[in-house]
């Protein structure tokens, strides 16, 4: 592993932390560095709503394709199996028989991804979600990689819970609620941008993330101020207001 | 994975109207809400950009009553929820924490007899349409298993809200929510992306673009999802001038 990349990966991550951060650019910023530390292809980090569900937070590409292998595995996959069992979950070779989840296999083959990994997201003794990590290449993570691939689920959870009081848990269950319906404003900003530039959805995260970076904006804000706004322009054409 | 459990929920929801002998409505998600997390009343209120503004149904006078303080008061669960986006459980008004955060709600509500109060908030994304208020007589936290039964509850509130507000004749027919439970279980980024393409395609805010593309999905008779990834994809736009029944 790469020990600068990992202390540059620590700092930044620390360093959002103690400050005022959106989450929902915080787990981007994590699925962005598992990828760099880990050697993988592509990273997810997807939470167990309340509801019975799997829902997608972040990943390191917003492309359909990749955040379409997250949905299915509310069905079949690791990412169902590490929640349910609260374990980290392998598999190093999807396109080999006998498929362990057939129908998340096959997507996940057709994607490119032949290894894949899910590390839980645990507080204390309840899985709220897990850090989804893929490779194109058929073997398996090092081991010393996937500690540091726990400690970065790990730090999901902590970003997640970045009220003080987590002894109480009820404030588990209202973060994470915060957190998914924030993922909802991103869609719906996604949708509204990539239809008024006839741009794809990929293109227009990245277009919203880089306006909120810039402009010192939380990401959640710039795309409920864009959703909610009367105009469709982007960038927006006047001062955000704080406090609405 | 949810299909079931949201249709049993939603079936509740039926249930109650139908031994009331009436048509679905936001007072039966209120009525169920109580019953299935073992709570003492609840509320719900419809929302005022980001406030809680008029209660349109109650399950007893003292929820009637917590409805009220927080709109005079203007401090809250119901109106936390609504700026945050996240719910607010309020297990034991009695410590601290509650206090600090409501100083004139919280001993005003126990006064009137509440140990906990649970606020849900009724929105999907941007899109904000009301509270979901419950309380309790004794304090104690909410069961994960009723947390989830609750939010499923709350996002049948919202869709309901929505459709009463910019809806037409799907609202009225209680055969609408047929298709809801499996449209709404699993969540799909498609129809949160189609619904901020809609805004623009329509030229309507948000919550009436989630309103419209449920209806025309009703009135095709087709999957909320596959309509969503229609639009998504380009396959498919809504006409703007015409109503939810509109071709493609």
């Amino acid at each position: 592993m790469d020990t600068d990349l990992l202390s540059d990966t620590f700092v930044d991550l620390a360093d959002t932390m103690v400050a005022d951060f959106d989450i929902i650019d915080f787990l981007h910023l994590l699925t962005d560095r598992s990828v760099r530390l880990l050697g993988a292809s592509a990273a997810g980090v997807v939470l167990a709503d309340p509801r019975g569900e799997l829902r997608v937070a972040a990943a390191s590409s917003e492309e359909a394709g990749l955040l379409e292998l997250f949905q299915l595995q509310n069905d079949q996959g690791p990412c169902l199996d590490c929640f349910r069992t609260g374990r980290p979950v392998t598999a190093t070779d999807l396109s080999r028989p006998p498929e362990r989840w057939p129908r998340f296999a096959h997507a996940a083959t057709r994607a490119g991804f032949r290894t894949v990994e899910a590390l839980p997201m645990r507080l204390r003794d309840q899985v709220i979600g897990a850090l989804n990590l893929f490779r194109a290449e058929p073997d398996s993570f090092d081991p010393a990689d996937l500690r540091i691939a726990q400690a970065l689920a790990d730090v999901a959870t902590i970003g997640l819970l970045h009220e003080r009081n987590v002894r109480r848990s009820e404030t588990v269950a209202e973060q994470l609620q915060a957190a998914l319906n924030s993922r909802v404003v991103l869609e719906q900003a996604k949708g509204k941008l990539a239809e008024r530039l006839g741009i794809d959805m990929d293109r227009a995260f990245t277009m919203l993330r880089d306006y909120a970076r810039n402009a010192n904006q939380h990401l959640t804000d710039v795309a409920r101020d864009f959703v909610t706004g009367g105009s469709a322009e982007f960038p927006p054409p006047t001062r955000h207001q704080p406090g609405r | 994975m949810t299909d079931s459990r949201a249709e049993a929920v939603w079936g509740r929801v039926a249930a109650h109207a139908a031994t009331h002998g009436r048509r679905v409505s936001l007072a039966d998600v209120c009525a169920v809400a109580v019953k299935s997390a073992q709570l003492t009343g609840g509320w719900l209120a419809a929302a005022r950009g980001r406030d809680p503004d008029f209660v349109m149904c109650v399950t007893d006078p003292v929820s009637e009553q917590l409805a009220e303080f927080q709109l005079t008061l203007g401090e809250g669960p119901c109106h936390d929820v609504l700026a945050s986006a996240a719910p607010v459980l309020a297990a034991d008004l009695s410590d601290a924490d509650s206090v600090r955060r409501w100083p004139g709600f919280t001993p005003a509500a126990r006064r009137l007899g509440a140990g906990a109060v649970f606020a849900f908030p009724l929105t999907a994304g941007a899109i904000r349409a009301g509270v979901l208020g419950l309380y309790r007589g004794s304090p104690g936290p909410l069961p994960g298993r009723q947390l989830g039964d609750l939010l499923i509850l709350a996002d049948a509130a919202t869709v309901m809200l929505l459709d009463s507000t910019h809806g037409g004749a799907e609202a009225e027919d209680g055969s609408w929510l047929d298709g809801q439970p499996r449209d709404l279980a699993l969540h799909r980024a498609e129809v949160d992306q189609a619904t901020g393409m809609l805004t623009v395609q329509l030229g309507v805010p948000v919550g009436e673009a989630f309103a419209r593309l449920r209806a025309y999905a009703y009135s095709q008779d087709r999957r909320l999802a596959d309509v969503a990834g229609d639009i998504v994809a380009r396959r498919l736009r809504l006409p703007r001038d015409q109503g939810p029944g509109g071709g493609p």
